[in-house]
């Protein structure tokens, strides 16, 4: 029994499966971010799960992609949380299915 | 085989921690079972051989990011509503519909024939600032992506204060900075 690439790959599906029935069901706007943030991080794992599985120079690719990704990240949960903050001083609810004075 | 049982143990951790932040009320602890699933996929990744890369994950990720995520909820009081119920009739349909696309990708997964590669380049500091900052005209050319990612983060970053700001150029603003 040694380490497989397709453990890593399992992995990182049931994190992302978990992160998307986090954002989408859940009605706290704080989980709603958490759960992108899970999704991100399985997204992240899948890339060096996949890099591992490359010949030499292929693989540093796939090492190097994350850490953008991971940038990205960051700079979303900056706006999203600035976001949060606004949406929360004009409804005074952390509750997403509040915010829907945008529904047609 | 060690590596095995390591691997196990961190992914046990990291579901065990996925599923916590599934089903923890207040927001707070669903955070901090958020940082432990982000640190032990740290490990995997110094596991599977990119050292770097687990140690941005700690510093950004559980660092940052968590940082920032834990301080607004403690400002907001993000468990005001904690009294709502945490699914609604929605999750009924959404939580199966997920199960399916995971099991219908994971079967096409197992099916693929995909292995560790055993040339694989270990993805550690020296090797990757080096394939980050080649600025040679034949190299990859990520050390363009890297400046615009500084303009990147610089602009949420204005994003972000420009949002959460009261009203820019109001009394009220302007008393708030002269307070602090």
């Amino acid at each position: 029994m040694e380490l497989q690439a397709i453990y890593v790959q399992i992995l990182a599906l049931v994190i992302f499966a978990i992160g998307l029935i986090v954002a989408v069901s859940r009605r706290n706007v704080f989980f709603v971010l958490m759960g992108v943030e899970l999704a991100l991080n399985a997204v992240n794992l899948s890339f060096v799960g996949f890099a591992k599985t490359l010949p030499a120079d292929a693989s540093i690719v796939g090492q190097v992609v994350p850490l953008f990704s991971i940038a990205v990240a960051a700079a979303e949960a900056c706006v999203g949380l600035a976001m949060v903050i606004l949406i929360f001083r004009n409804r005074d609810s952390v509750d997403a299915d509040t915010y829907s004075n945008m529904k047609g | 085989m060690l590596a095995l049982i390591y691997f196990i143990v961190l992914a046990i951790i990291a579901v065990g921690s996925a599923v916590c932040v599934l089903l923890s009320r207040h927001p707070l602890y669903g955070a901090l079972s958020l940082v432990a699933s982000m640190v032990s996929l740290a490990g995997i990744y110094g596991l599977l051989g990119s050292p770097f890369l687990g140690v941005v994950q700690i510093m950004v990720y559980a660092g940052a990011i968590m940082m920032l995520l834990t301080f607004v909820i403690m400002v907001l009081n993000g468990a005001r509503d904690s009294k709502t119920p945490m699914f609604d009739k929605v999750s009924l349909f959404v939580i199966p519909a997920v199960i399916v696309l995971a099991g219908l990708v994971g079967f096409a997964l197992v099916r693929s024939p995909i292995a560790f590669d055993a040339a694989t380049i270990r993805g550690s500091v020296a090797i990757t600032s080096k394939t980050l900052f080649d600025v040679a005209q034949t190299g990859p050319g990520y050390f363009v992506l890297f400046e615009v990612l500084g303009v990147l983060l610089l602009s949420a970053m204005g994003a972000a204060v420009l949002l959460a700001k009261k009203r820019l150029g109001s009394v009220d603003s302007e008393k708030t900075e002269d307070n602090h």
